[in-house]
C-alpha cells in the first residue's frame, strides 16, 4: 500500500455545490401492511408493543414515586434524577427491533427506554444456555418461554435497582439511570454528559470496522447534542475519506454507525428548532461532514414502525461498509426536562395536547387491533402483565441492598492485563518495512524507545492501534512515529482530524468493543480541549459500569515546555489528570522507562495517560531490545544516597541528577533521587522509605507549584513520615505563571537544576 | 429567662482569670452559696460562690481556659429552658458600680491550703501588684521533627541543643553531635529505666546512675523525676518577676540597728495582764507610721527621673503563707490610733491567711514591714516592693549580753535592716529614719498614751 501524496493543483471553475435533499417522513406503510407483506410476525408486533408499555410504565413509576404515589413501592424515598422519556418510546422500541441484537448502542441521561428495549430484544434473541447463566440457573427443564419471561423481569428488577441505586443495579449502584449500561447487551452506556456518548459511539463502530464484525453501532442522542462540538468533530470523523477511498486498500468501509437525533425539540428548555440553532431539521447537519448527506433522512419519531424500518435500512447500508447514516426521529417528550420542571414557561398546552394525539403507543395499539395482531382482550391482559411485572421489580429493587459504604471507591481501577494475547489477535503482519529504529552501543533516544515499545506491542498485539494528528505519514509532529504506518498500515496508523475531544472519545468506544488504542496528543495542552472525553468518559467508566467495562487505553500526550512556545504549547498538567479518580498518569524521565512504561501502560487494562517531554526526546540512554515493561506504580531510584531525597518526574529528574552532582562536589552532601515514574499509581512506600532515610526532601517537577502534584507528595510525607522530617518538605516547580514565548522569560520561567540546588541548600 | 453567672472581677487591677476547676457540673443544683468553680488570677486562688438558685444549665467557660473579667461563664436556672446566646466576651473594662445587677458582689476568696500556724511575723520579700504585664511568650526553639524524635527515642532534653540549620533549627546532626560530645553511648541505662525516664520526657544525660559502673537505675529516674522542674503557680511567678525587677533594678542599701525591748516587752506584758493584747508586730508598725511622718523621703517611691512622695502612709505587711506569701494593704494608717491600726492588722492578717484577701487589699502600700521575729533569725535584709521607697526587715528579740553603763548585763535586743531605695533615700536619712523607729521602741513613756 502507498503512501499517499496529495497533488491536486488549484481549479476555480465557476460551479454550483449541490448539498443534495433530504427526505422526510417517507414511511408510507402500516401494522396491517407490514404483516402481511411479511416483513412483521404478530409475536414481534406485540413484542414491540410490550416493550413500549414497559417503558412507559417504568417512566410513570419515576413519576409517581416523586409524589410517593407509585403503590407497589409505597413509602419509598427515590433520590436520583427525574429524566423522562414518556412520549419518546417509539425512537428507543422502533431502532432497537432496527438493528440486530449484538449491535451496540450509546445513550444519553433520558435513556431508561433505550436501555430497556435494547436490554428486551437481545434477552429475546439469547440462545437458551445464555438466559440461563444469565438468571444463573442450571435447570434444563424449564422452557424457553419461561426463561425469557423471567429474564425480561430480571432486566426490569436490574434497571429499577441501578435507578435505586443497588447493589443488584446493573451498575451496582454506581452509575444510576443516567449512567445505566449493561456491555452484555450491546449497551455501551447512558451518557450524562449532552454528546458524551456520541465520540464513544463513533469509536465503538471503527472498532467494529476494524474487526470486520458486521456490527453496527445506534448512537442516540438528543437534538441539544447536535450542537455540541464533540458531536460535530464525531459526524466529521466517522464520513472521514480515508476509510472508504484508496487510502483504505482493500477495506474501504465506512464507519458503521447510525447517528439517532433524538429530536424531540428541547434541550433543556431551549429550543433546537427555532432558538438554538438555525435550521428548522437536524438532519441537515450531514450535509456539512459527506458528500451522500451521511444519507439522512428525517423520521416520524412518533411512529415505531418508520423508525423501525428507517433504521433497518440504515443497519443495513452500515453492514454493506455504506456508513455512516444521520437519521433524524421527529418525537415529543411529554414531561419537562426532569420533573422539576413545569415546562410551561417555555411551551403551550396545546402543543402538548397536539402530540400526545398522536402518541406512539396509542397508535400502534390502534394499529394492532386494526392489523388484528391482537385481541382488546389479550391487549388488556398484556398491558396488566406489564404493571404487574414491574410492579414486582420495582418492590424487590426498594427493598434490596444497598452497596457496601466500605466499598464506595472500589471498582475505581480494575487489575487485569492483557498479559496473554488471544489467539486471533496475536497474529500480525508487517505491511511493508518495520520502523527504523537506531540503537548504537545498546542506546536509543527516548522518542525512539517509544517508537519501540508501540512497534512491539502493535505486533504482538493486533487490538493496538495508533492514531493522533500527523502520526501516519509525517510520522508525528516531531517524527515519534515515523515508520508505523509503513509497518502496520493505516487500518492500526492513521491520521485524525484536529478533533482531540474525538481522538479521545474515540478511544474510548473502542476500548470498550474490543481494541487497545494508543492515541496522540501533540501538546498536552490539547487535552484540556478533550478533558471531557479524558476526565468523565474515560477515567470513569469502568467505576460508573459497576466494573462491568474495561478502558484498556494509553493518551500520548507531549509536553513542549522549553521550546519558546508560549503559554498554549508549553505546560505541564499532569497534576491536574493525577486529580481524576480513575486515571492512570504516568511520565518516563529516561529511554529505559519511557520504552518499559508504555509497554506496561498499552498492556494495562486502565485508561493511562503517558505524559512524554520534546525536551527529552533527544537524550539517549540504554534501552534494551526486545521486550521488558516497567510496572505502573513503581518509582525508580535514580541514584542513592542518605543526607537528601529529591523527589522527581519526567524532565524534572535529569535536573535533579545535575544539582545531586554540584551537590555532592559542593557541599559534600549525598543525594538520593526517586523517580516516581508514575503518579497514579504512587509508589508511597519508595518515597517513603527514602524520606525516612534521610529526613529532608525536595519534590520537583516542571509544573508551575499552585495546585501541582509536588504539593500532593509533600503532603503525604507530612502526614505518613512527619517525625522523620529533619527540615520542611521543599517543592521546586516552575513559577505561579503562563509559559512566556521569549526565551529570556521563559528560562526565568522552568525551574532548572540551579532552582534545585538552591532549595536543597535552605534544608541544610 | 435563666440567670448569668459571670466571671467576678475581683480587683480593679485583675484582667484576666482561669478556672481552674468546676465544682459542679452541667445539671447539677445549684443552691445561693455554693461554691461554683475556683479560679485563678495572677494573684490567688479564689472560690466563686452561686448567687442564684437553680440548675446548672450550661457551663460556657470551661476549666483551664482563661478569659477576661465579666464574661458569662454559666447559666443557672430551670432545666429545659432556652438559652440566650452567651453575650460576647468584652473588649473594654466595664465600670462595676455602672450597673449595680451586673457587679459582682465581692465573693469569698479562697487562698490554697491556709493551713500553715499563723506566723506571728511575715516573710521578707514582699509585693503589690499595681499592674498585670503580659506574661512573655516563651521563645520556641525551632527543632525538625526527625531531631524531637531522635532525641525522644535517646530520652534526652533537646531543649538546650544548639541548632545549626536553618533558622537556628536544630537537626538530627545537631542531636547527633550533642550525644557524641556527651557521651551518649558510654551511658548505661537499665531498659526499665529508659522507658520511664521517656515516659517523663527526662534527659538521661543529667541522670546520675547509682547502679554498677554508675548504671542509671530506676530508683535514679524516680529520683529524677521528683527533681524535674515544674511550672511555678500565678501566684509564684508574679512573685518572682516583682522581685527580679525590684533587685535588679532598684539600687538597694542597708543599714541595720539593733533596738532594745526590754522595756517594751515588760509593758507589752504588763498590758497584756490589763487585758489589752498588743503584738510586738503592733508596736513595730506604730513606730514605723510614726517615723514616715517624720522622714516623708521615706515614704515615697522613684519613677523614673521623677520622685513621688505619698501623701498619707500606707502600709503593707507581709504575711506568709503556706505556698507563697501576700502582703495586705492598711490603708491611711497614719490616721489610724494604735487600737484601730492593730485591729486593721489582725483583720487583714486573718483574711490573707484563710485566702479571702481582695485583690485591692493587697495593692498600692507606700512602705513594707516583714517581720520574721517568731522564726528565730538573728537579721536579714528584704528586697523593696516594687512601687516603694524601702522596706523594713525585723528579726527576732533576742536575750543579749550587752554593755550597759560599762558593765555587761543581758537585755532582749532585736536587730532591724532597712533597705532602701538609695536614689531616692540617703544613707543619712535611712540611718535617722531606723534610729528613729529604734528610739521610739526603746522609749516606753512614748506608748503609755498611745495604748
Amino acid at each position: 500500500m502507498p503512501n499517499y501524496f496529495s497533488n491536486r493543483p488549484p481549479n476555480f471553475k465557476p460551479a454550483t455545490i449541490n448539498c443534495g435533499t433530504i427526505a422526510a417522513y417517507r414511511y408510507r406503510k402500516n401494522l396491517k401492511a407490514e404483516i402481511e407483506a411479511g416483513n412483521l410476525t404478530k409475536a414481534r408486533a406485540i413484542e414491540m408493543l410490550e416493550d413500549m408499555l414497559t417503558i412507559r410504565e417504568f417512566e410513570e413509576m419515576i413519576v409517581k414515586l416523586r409524589s410517593g404515589a407509585y403503590e407497589p413501592c409505597k413509602g419509598y424515598d427515590y433520590r436520583g434524577p427525574t429524566h423522562v422519556s414518556i412520549g419518546q418510546e417509539a425512537t428507543s422500541v422502533g431502532a432497537c427491533f432496527g438493528i440486530a441484537p449484538d449491535d451496540y448502542i450509546t445513550s444519553t441521561h433520558r435513556g431508561h427506554g433505550d436501555s430497556i428495549a435494547k436490554g428486551c430484544v437481545a434477552i429475546r434473541a439469547m440462545p437458551t444456555e445464555q438466559l440461563r447463566q444469565r438468571l444463573g440457573t442450571s435447570d434444563t427443564n424449564i422452557p424457553k418461554s419461561e426463561l425469557v419471561e423471567a429474564a425480561l423481569e430480571d432486566h426490569v428488577y436490574k434497571t429499577i435497582a441501578e435507578l435505586f441505586g443497588k447493589e443488584d443495579g446493573y451498575c451496582k449502584g454506581r452509575g444510576g439511570g443516567m449512567h445505566i449500561a449493561d456491555f452484555t447487551v450491546g449497551h455501551l452506556g447512558a451518557n450524562a454528559i449532552v454528546g458524551g456518548g456520541v465520540p464513544i459511539a463513533t469509536g465503538a463502530a471503527m472498532a467494529a470496522r476494524y474487526l470486520q464484525e458486521k456490527r453496527v453501532v445506534c448512537c442516540f442522542a438528543g437534538d441539544g447534542a447536535y450542537s455540541n462540538g464533540v458531536v460535530l468533530e464525531s459526524l466529521n470523523w466517522a464520513a472521514q475519506s480515508q476509510f472508504t477511498n484508496h487510502l483504505a486498500g482493500d477495506h474501504k468501509f465506512g464507519i458503521p454507525i447510525i447517528f439517532l437525533i433524538v429530536n424531540n425539540h428541547y434541550g433543556m428548555t431551549g429550543r433546537a428548532d427555532d432558538e438554538v440553532t438555525g435550521v428548522a431539521c437536524l438532519a441537515r447537519r450531514g450535509a456539512g461532514f459527506a458528500e451522500n448527506n451521511m444519507h439522512a433522512e428525517v423520521v416520524n419519531g412518533m411512529n415505531a414502525l418508520a423508525v423501525m424500518e428507517a433504521v433497518k435500512r440504515a443497519a443495513d447500508l452500515c453492514r454493506k461498509g455504506k456508513g455512516p447514516v444521520l437519521l433524524e426521529l421527529n418525537t415529543y417528550r411529554y414531561y419537562g426536562h426532569s420533573l422539576s420542571d413545569p415546562r410551561f414557561e417555555y411551551r403551550t398546552k396545546d402543543e402538548e395536547a397536539s402530540w400526545k394525539a398522536v402518541d406512539p403507543i396509542e397508535q400502534f395499539e390502534r394499529e394492532m387491533l386494526n392489523a388484528k395482531a391482537i385481541t382488546p382482550k389479550a391487549l388488556e391482559a398484556l398491558k396488566e402483565k406489564v404493571r404487574a411485572r414491574n410492579a414486582r421489580a420495582a418492590a424487590k429493587a426498594a427493598s434490596a441492598a444497598d452497596p457496601n459504604p466500605a466499598d464506595v471507591i472500589a471498582f475505581m481501577y480494575t487489575d487485569t492485563r492483557a498479559d496473554t494475547v488471544p489467539e486471533r489477535f496475536a497474529k500480525t503482519k508487517i505491511v511493508k518495512a518495520p520502523p527504523e529504529i537506531k540503537r548504537q552501543d545498546g542506546k536509543l533516544t527516548y522518542k525512539d524507545a517509544i517508537k519501540e515499545a508501540l512497534y512491539e506491542e502493535m505486533l504482538r498485539d493486533s487490538r493496538v492501534i495508533f492514531y493522533g494528528e500527523d502520526v501516519a505519514d509525517y510520522g508525528g509532529a516531531f517524527k515519534v512515529t515515523k515508520g508505523l504506518l509503513e509497518a502496520f498500515g493505516r487500518e492500526r496508523v492513521f491520521n485524525t482530524p484536529i478533533s482531540e475531544a474525538a481522538i479521545c472519545g474515540t478511544a474510548v468506544g473502542a476500548a470498550m468493543a474490543g481494541l487497545r488504542p494508543v492515541v496522540e496528543l501533540m501538546y498536552m495542552d490539547f487535552a484540556l480541549m478533550a478533558s471531557d472525553q479524558i476526565s468523565n468518559q474515560a477515567a470513569k467508566w469502568h467505576y460508573m459500569s459497576g466494573a462491568k467495562a474495561e478502558i484498556p487505553l494509553v493518551y500520548r500526550v507531549s509536553v513542549g515546555g522549553g521550546k519558546g512556545y508560549g503559554g498554549q504549547h508549553s505546560q505541564t498538567l499532569e497534576s491536574v489528570f493525577a486529580h481524576i479518580p480513575g486515571l492512570y498518569v504516568v511520565y518516563p524521565s529516561t529511554p529505559y522507562d519511557a520504552k518499559g512504561l508504555l509497554k506496561a501502560a498499552i498492556r494495562d487494562n486502565n485508561p493511562v495517560m503517558y505524559v512524554e517531554s520534546q525536551l527529552l526526546y533527544g537524550i539517549k540512554g540504554d534501552v534494551p531490545e526486545g521486550d521488558y515493561l516497567v510496572p505502573l506504580g513503581v518509582a525508580d531510584i535514580k541514584r542513592e544516597g542518605k543526607d537528601l531525597t529529591i523527589i522527581a518526574w519526567g524532565p524534572a529528574v535529569p535536573d535533579a541528577l545535575k544539582a545531586s552532582e554540584r551537590l555532592a562536589a559542593e557541599k559534600k552532601l549525598s543525594v538520593e533521587v526517586v523517580d516516581i515514574r508514575s503518579l497514579v499509581p504512587l509508589d508511597l512506600e519508595t518515597i517513603l522509605a527514602s524520606v525516612r532515610k534521610t529526613g529532608k526532601c525536595v519534590v520537583a517537577s516542571q509544573a508551575i507549584s499552585i495546585g501541582s502534584y509536588t504539593g500532593e507528595i509533600a503532603s503525604v510525607i507530612m502526614e505518613k513520615a512527619f517525625d522523620y522530617l529533619d527540615a520542611p518538605v521543599m517543592r521546586v516547580g516552575a513559577k505561579n505563571g503562563i509559559a512566556p514565548q521569549s526565551h529570556v522569560l521563559e528560562a526565568a520561567f522552568l525551574p532548572n537544576a540551579n532552582d534545585i540546588f538552591n532549595a536543597a541548600l535552605q534544608l541544610f | 429567662m435563666a440567670d448569668i453567672v459571670i466571671m467576678p472581677k475581683l480587683g480593679q487591677a485583675t484582667e484576666e482569670s482561669t478556672i481552674i476547676k468546676w465544682h459542679k457540673k452541667e445539671g447539677d443544683l445549684v443552691k445561693k452559696g455554693d461554691v461554683l468553680f475556683e479560679m485563678e488570677t495572677d494573684k490567688a486562688v479564689l472560690e466563686a460562690e452561686s448567687f442564684f438558685e437553680g440548675t446548672l444549665l450550661k457551663i460556657i467557660v470551661p476549666e483551664g481556659v482563661t478569659v477576661p473579667v465579666n464574661p458569662a461563664v454559666a447559666f443557672v436556672g430551670k432545666p429545659g429552658e432556652t438559652l440566650p446566646e452567651p453575650p460576647p466576651l468584652p473588649t473594654t473594662r466595664q465600670t462595676p458600680a455602672a450597673s449595680p445587677t451586673q457587679q459582682p458582689a465581692p465573693t469569698p476568696l479562697q487562698a490554697p491550703a491556709p493551713t500553715a500556724p499563723p506566723p506571728d511575723g511575715t516573710p521578707a520579700p514582699a509585693k503589690a501588684a499595681t499592674q498585670i504585664q503580659p506574661p512573655a511568650v516563651p521563645q520556641r526553639r525551632p527543632i525538625s521533627p526527625r531531631a524531637r524524635a531522635l532525641a525522644k527515642s535517646c530520652a534526652i532534653d533537646p531543649s538546650s541543643i544548639q541548632g545549626t540549620g536553618p533558622n537556628g533549627r536544630v537537626t538530627e546532626a545537631d542531636v547527633i553531635a550533642c550525644l557524641k560530645i556527651q557521651g551518649y553511648d558510654n551511658i548505661r541505662i537499665s531498659p526499665a529505666a529508659k522507658n520511664l525516664a521517656m515516659l517523663n520526657n527526662l534527659d538521661i544525660l543529667r541522670i546520675r546512675g547509682t547502679g554498677d559502673g554508675g548504671r542509671i537505675m530506676v530508683q535514679d529516674v524516680e529520683r529524677a523525676i521528683r527533681e524535674k522542674p515544674r511550672p511555678m503557680s500565678k501566684m509564684r511567678q508574679v512573685i518572682a518577676r516583682r522581685l527580679t525587677e525590684s533587685f535588679t533594678t532598684i539600687p538597694h542599701f542597708y543599714v541595720t540597728v539593733s533596738a532594745d525591748m526590754t522595756d517594751l516587752m515588760a509593758y507589752r506584758k504588763e498590758l497584756k495582764d490589763r487585758g489589752k493584747s498588743y503584738t510586738v508586730t503592733d508596736f513595730i508598725l506604730e513606730a514605723v507610721v510614726l517615723s514616715l511622718l517624720e522622714f516623708p523621703s521615706v515614704n515615697s517611691v522613684a519613677e523614673g527621673t521623677n520622685v513621688r512622695w505619698r501623701g498619707s502612709v500606707d502600709l503593707g505587711v507581709a504575711v506568709s503563707l503556706e505556698d507563697g506569701l501576700v502582703v495586705p494593704v492598711i490603708r491611711n494608717a497614719d490616721s489610724l490610733s494604735m487600737p484601730e491600726l492593730r485591729d486593721a492588722a489582725r483583720v487583714l492578717t486573718e483574711k490573707a491567711r484563710s485566702g479571702k484577701l481582695l485583690p485591692d487589699e493587697m495593692t498600692g502600700s507606700s512602705f513594707t514591714v516583714s517581720n520574721m521575729g517568731m522564726m528565730n533569725v538573728e537579721n536579714f535584709h528584704a528586697i523593696i516592693n516594687p512601687g516603694e521607697g524601702a522596706i523594713l526587715a525585723v528579726a527576732s528579740a533576742i536575750e543579749t549580753a550587752v554593755v550597759r553603763d560599762g558593765k555587761i548585763t543581758a537585755r532582749t535586743m532585736m536587730k532591724m535592716t532597712l533597705s532602701a531605695d538609695h536614689r531616692i533615700v540617703d544613707g543619712a536619712v535611712g540611718a535617722a529614719f531606723i534610729n528613729a523607729i529604734r528610739s521610739k521602741l526603746e522609749d516606753v513613756e512614748l506608748w503609755k498614751p498611745l495604748t
